[in-house]
């Protein structure tokens, strides 16, 4: 069990070399993009001059979906759709193919909704049920940010999923783009007074950063254009034109989970709850993020900084207020270098955190003490201190479908849906809740999850488990991730069984590149895609996802990955302390180097010692 | 023109006479020789007498009307063949499309020959619709006085067998016409038969006062070029292929494949629109079930026989007579007794008649059984401007199931499944004038053709960027998937991009929840397509004609309905009168 006093690293101290004084840039007195001066700025990145040209995000889209031979929309929109929470894909599966048949590639779409804390309503999930039978291939996936999203929808379907969205009172406004996205917030259904201030806070940080543009109604719903006030105080009075310069990721956590990985985000709330379990206001965690790009070392991934406290009251201000410096302060020339994560390297966070206090003015008050233990799931039931049941399922990789002579998730959460009277919810680590079950329902509930063979558990690696979507929808990927993460974890656990750890929880994440979606830098086992069944293999991280890993082993074929898992797993079993974490356990016995955030994460890689000699 | 060393050396006369008969006879015209003919064959019967009467100059022509309602040009090809016989018979023959026939004319035809395809289950080519409905209708004439006779063309796998054809015989002598000759109901080896007819029918329809004994000899074969138009060589030639690829992705349940083929001499002058006959080879699988159902496994000749040259899937209720003509089969002869064997026969294959009635057949009984191997049209999917010395072709590989077996198009699935890149096929052009771009390249075309019905229209699309034609044009495509079955995606994409072609509008029926056709997509276009129209547009449909070529008709007089505010009646005019004036152009099949 890490305790953090927030940044009290003795350790880091004394396996790290003492880092010189850091010298930071002076941040800019003004906002530097104003409508007149970004169009003149022609080194501003590709993207800025899309958003500039797009009218509030609408670009060609809506040409674009009336151009009938082709299944895809022009480069520039395929930028902007993603601010309406769609991503172009095709399937890469079917490339090599295409071009011989006289077919264009396979193009479709993934469509991801905004679910601020991943709440739904029986009545809501089975309209989204029906979406996915009829548009999207019988399958919904609970994303790593505690929505859904569908993959494979072809463009002429594109208008019809939207407005089934709709009718079900949801929308995809700015699940992907340089907006805030959906907003996580701890679903811990067993602390029911925390949980309902997370997800409120979390509603209400998604509804007042959400870009207010019509784009997304006029294009998708047919809704007509709204004339006149093309003032851009009205349109957008707090993103602009512009909009920002990169992602920005919000989550809301309530200890001792960590389950929404509060320090891989942009912006993070952590409830400081009194004795009676009732939040007294939050901590406040800036430039946490993932993405970084292979073999380009001044990108890389960072843990959050704890920049001080807020009253509940002050909450949907200071979260305003980060983005709107980040806004103003992120780098626009660079979307490589554009993350919060930057600007807080970049410019300090001390002066970040006097730009924000400036805006809201007032202060922030300093962290006060909490404590994280993990940041998985609780599967199988808990009961709430409101006396209502809670059933945690294992969906591997969050993929929501029937499995030929396997679980029936589709079917079965139908079935449950159809009856259930409480709610749903998703986590971040791609699981359903099934939520607020009466006492006298909670039978029923679970004689449908039986029918339909859908898993209330895993052994202890795959509930510890997340991989990105990869091959073959996602056109970052290098190497596979969701299609081989089960049969390597298959292969480990056979390993983790023969040196006794069987039980043991250990995270593992994979990716199909080194974007992150999965949060691969801070699993204890982090697997990042660098070409066609190669990975660079990242271990050291801490269990409750407060510390990034290390680079161990550059490029391995997934052929040698248990090999050399292997030896470590046995020293492991060997050395460790009790209650040790894996994570821990290789930085103290001088596996790996301690990555004490972002800046040194490219150093001291590889493997100190050789393993097996415990 | 004087043609030199007509008369073979072989000839019985001296290198003089011979010299002077060809200086007389190369420069005669068909009727002179004809008559000259008819006059030396007259001489022999009178004795050596010399007659009278044939060295006055030949009466006047006899008046011969030949209507055709053809689909696939069969019924047009016979009707030439019938005014270039009659011609040299002294006929003033006169061919009318049915899509041209004013049913008013019918009773001052005075000599009429009438040739029908039917078409599908039991109806009239779609060209022929108008004048037979007319025909059979109410508002046609009585024809009192017109000697008539009908040639039948039909398919005997389809249960209405020469429906057409039988029906117009039935009424022309309703209507007071006198039969001159007896009809033929002929099957797709109707070539012979057809030729024997065309001579007996010529001979009967003669006036009395005409020497039979004429000579029919055609001159055409030796003195080509003499006619009004070169026809392409009925020769099957052999082409190689050099391109066959599957055009659905590897997720369809469809397979349309591609084929590039190429003529080692020379492609023959084909034009956007026509068609290209493959002949195909049985499934050696079926040939073998056949074989050994007739208990003739082994017969290596026989074997050979049945693959390459006889029809073996199809069954006909004449099929069943001649098996048990055959066979004398006691169980066959009852079905046919009980009047139940028109049924039995729905979805059933030759096969199923040798499995249900087991009888140990010889190689002579196959043969009479069945009928020839036809071969099968496609509509050629290039331009000659574009692709040179090719053909290209899409074919749909039919596969279905009924009565528990699984059941396969002979020359599609053999093109689908036996043939590969460098494999050689025999092919024939079937050249189909009634479905030709229009002269005007500056004219806007709009193309309906869902699934392989859209192959003219690669063609087209190809010549017209090869002429740089100016006109506009508007392509209607649809299939199942837009992921899977895009036929030719990527040439539209291009043809859209260099502006060959101007509009595409597709429809693809499974990839929601309610079926969308391409007629859908015409109504749903119904003014901007009526103002294409109203400028001169030609509309042209192929593919399937059971369903989807009504629907699309039945979809333009919609479009006009909602784009002109037209009664459904005056809509339908509309539509008609773009039939009349060959704008409205089908290849159906």
């Amino acid at each position: 069990m890490d305790d953090h006093s927030p940044r009290d690293d003795a350790d880091a101290q004394a396996l790290a070399p003492t880092p010189a004084p850091r010298v930071y840039e002076t941040p800019p007195k003004e906002r530097p993009i104003t409508d007149a001066e970004a169009a003149r700025a022609a080194n501003l990145a590709a993207n800025e001059h899309i958003k500039i040209a797009s009218g509030y995000l609408r670009g060609g889209l809506a040409d674009g979906l009336l151009k009938h031979a082709t299944g895809a929309i022009s480069e520039d929109d395929g930028q902007l759709v993603k601010f309406h929470g769609m991503y172009m894909q095709d399937d890469r599966d079917l490339r090599p193919e295409r071009t011989k048949k006289k077919l264009d590639k396979a193009y479709s779409f993934m469509i991801r909704l905004r679910i601020a804390g991943g709440v739904i309503s029986p009545k809501q999930w089975l309209a989204l049920d029906d979406i996915a039978v009829t548009y999207a291939g019988s399958a919904l996936r609970a994303t790593t940010r505690q929505t859904f999203q569908y993959h494979g929808v072809i463009k002429s379907n594109l208008k019809r999923t939207m407005s089934a969205i709709d009718a079900a009172l949801l929308d995809t406004i700015a699940a992907c783009g340089d907006v805030n996205r959906n907003v996580m917030a701890a679903t811990n259904p067993a602390q029911v007074g925390a949980h309902k201030a997370a997800h409120t806070l979390a509603k209400d940080i998604s509804d007042s950063l959400l870009p207010k543009t019509s784009a997304w109604r006029e294009i998708w719903l047919d809704g007509e254009r709204v004339v006149g006030g093309e003032e851009e105080a009205e349109i957008e009075p707090v993103y602009g034109r512009t909009y920002l310069p990169r992602k920005f990721k919000v989550v809301v956590a309530v200890p001792p989970s960590n389950e929404v990985d509060i320090f891989a985000h942009d912006l993070g709330f952590i409830a400081i709850l009194d004795k009676k379990n009732q939040v007294t206001g939050w901590n406040v965690t800036v430039g946490g993020g993932m993405g970084m790009t292979h073999g380009e070392p001044e990108t890389f991934p960072r843990t959050a900084d704890v920049m001080g406290f807020v009253k509940p009251e002050d909450a949907i201000k200071v979260a305003e207020a980060v983005m709107t410096v980040q806004r103003d302060w992120g780098n626009r020339k660079n979307r490589k270098n554009a993350r919060l994560k930057y600007t807080i390297e970049r410019y300090g966070l001390a002066a970040f955190r006097a730009e924000v206090e400036a805006r809201i003015g007032k202060k922030l008050g300093e962290p006060k003490p909490f404590t994280f233990t993990n940041n998985g799931d609780r599967f199988g039931w808990t009961e709430g201190d409101d006396g209502r049941h809670h059933l945690t399922l294992y969906v591997p990789s969050g993929r929501i479908k029937d499995y030929e002579d396997g679980p029936q998730f589709l079917t079965g959460l139908r079935k449950i849906a159809q009856v259930h009277e409480g709610d749903f919810r998703l986590t971040a680590n791609q699981n359903v809740i099934i939520a607020n079950v009466p006492a006298e329902k909670r039978a029923a509930i679970e004689a449908l999850v039986d029918q339909y063979g859908i898993t209330k558990g895993a052994g202890a690696l795959r509930r510890n488990s997340i991989a990105c979507v990869a091959l073959p929808t996602c056109g970052l990927a290098l190497a596979e991730s969701e299609r081989y993460l089960p049969s390597l974890m298959t292969e480990l656990e056979e390993s983790l069984a023969h040196h006794g750890l069987a039980e043991e929880e250990i995270t593992i994440r994979s990716t199909g590149c080194p974007n992150g979606c999965a949060r691969p830098f801070i699993a204890e086992i982090g697997l990042v895609g660098r070409g066609p069944e190669r990975y660079h293999l990242y271990l050291g991280a801490a269990f409750d996802g407060s510390r990034l890993g290390k680079l161990y082993k550059e490029d391995v074929a997934a052929s040698d990955i248990r090999d050399t898992l292997e030896p470590l797993f046995a020293d492991f079993a060997k050395g460790r302390k009790p209650g040790e974490h894996f994570g821990d356990y290789l930085i103290r016995a001088g596996h790996v180097a301690r990555t004490v955030n972002g800046p040194d994460f490219h150093d001291r890689t590889g493997a100190l010692k050789p393993a097996g000699h415990a | 023109m004087a043609r030199q060393n007509l008369l073979p050396r072989t000839a019985p006369f001296g290198d003089g006479e011979r010299a002077s008969l060809d200086a007389v006879l190369g420069s005669a015209t068909p009727v002179q020789r004809a008559w000259l003919a008819g006059f030396l064959a007259g001489l022999d019967a009178a004795g050596g007498q010399p007659a009278a009467a044939p060295s006055a100059p030949p009466k006047a022509a006899e008046p011969l009307t030949i209507v055709y309602a053809s689909e696939s040009g069969n019924s047009e090809a016979l009707a030439g063949n019938v005014a270039k016989l009659a011609r040299k018979q002294g006929f003033k023959p006169k061919v009318v499309d049915f899509s041209d026939l004013d049913v008013a004319t019918l009773p001052k035809a005075g000599k009429l020959i009438a040739i029908a395809a039917t078409w599908g289950e039991g109806e009239p080519p779609a060209r022929a619709v108008r004048a037979y409905g007319e025909l059979m209708g109410e508002v046609a004439p009585r024809i009192d006085g017109v000697d008539f006779a009908v040639l039948a063309l039909g398919d005997t796998s389809y249960v209405e067998f020469c429906a057409i054809g039988k029906a117009l015989d039935a009424r022309l002598e309703a209507l007071g016409g006198k039969r001159a000759a007896e009809r033929a109901d002929l099957d797709l080896d109707f070539e012979k038969p057809a030729a024997d007819w065309i001579k007996n029918t010529l001979k009967a329809l003669a006036p009395a006062e005409t020497p039979d004994n004429v000579v029919a000899v055609d001159f055409a074969r030796a003195a080509p070029g003499e006619d009004d138009e070169a026809e392409p060589s009925r020769e099957p030639l052999v082409v190689e292929v050099v391109e066959h690829v599957n055009l659905n992705s590897s997720r369809s349940d469809k397979e349309t494949i591609h084929l590039a083929l190429a003529f080692e001499d020379g492609a023959p002058a084909y034009e956007p629109g026509d068609s290209l006959e493959i002949f195909p080879e049985n499934d050696p699988q079926l040939v073998d079930e056949i074989l050994n159902a007739a208990g003739l496994s082994g017969d290596e000749s026989l074997r050979k026989a049945l693959l390459a040259e006889r029809d073996i899937t199809t069954l006909s209720a004449a099929t069943i007579e001649r098996f048990v003509k055959a066979t004398g089969h006691a169980d066959a002869q009852k079905l046919i007794d009980s009047g139940e064997a028109k049924a039995w026969i729905e979805g059933r294959h030759l096969i199923d008649l040798l499995a249900t009635f087991p009888a140990t057949l010889t190689a002579e009984h196959l043969n009479t059984i069945t009928r020839p191997l036809p071969p099968r049209a496609y509509s050629i999917a290039s331009s000659r401007k574009e692709v040179g010395d090719e053909v290209h072709l899409a074919i749909v590989a039919v596969r279905y199931e009924t009565h528990g077996r699984a059941r396969s198009g002979v020359a599609s699935v053999h093109v689908a499944d036996r043939i590969r890149d460098g494999a050689k096929l025999r092919v024939r052009l079937k050249p189909n004038r009634h479905f030709r771009l229009p002269q005007d390249p500056a004219t806007d075309i709009i193309m309906v053709g869902p699934g392989t019905g859209v192959a003219p229209f690669r063609a087209f699309v190809q010549e017209r960027r090869a002429i740089e034609a100016p006109g506009r044009s508007w392509l209607f495509f649809g299939d199942r998937h837009f992921l899977h079955d895009f036929l030719y995606q990527l040439e539209w994409q291009e043809a859209l991009e260099d502006k060959s072609l101007t509009k595409i509008d597709v429809a693809f029926s499974r990839d929601q929840p309610e079926k969308i056709y391409v007629q859908n997509r015409i109504t749903h276009n119904a003014q901007e397509l009526v103002s294409w129209l109203e400028g001169g547009a030609y509309f042209y449909v192929c593919g399937d004609a059971k369903n989807m070529a009504k629907d699309v008709r039945a979809a333009v007089v919609r479009a006009y309905e909602i784009a002109k505010s037209l009664s459904p009646a005056d809509a339908e005019a509309q539509v008609a009168a773009l039939e009349r004036s060959h704008r409205y152009q089908q290849d159906v099949y």
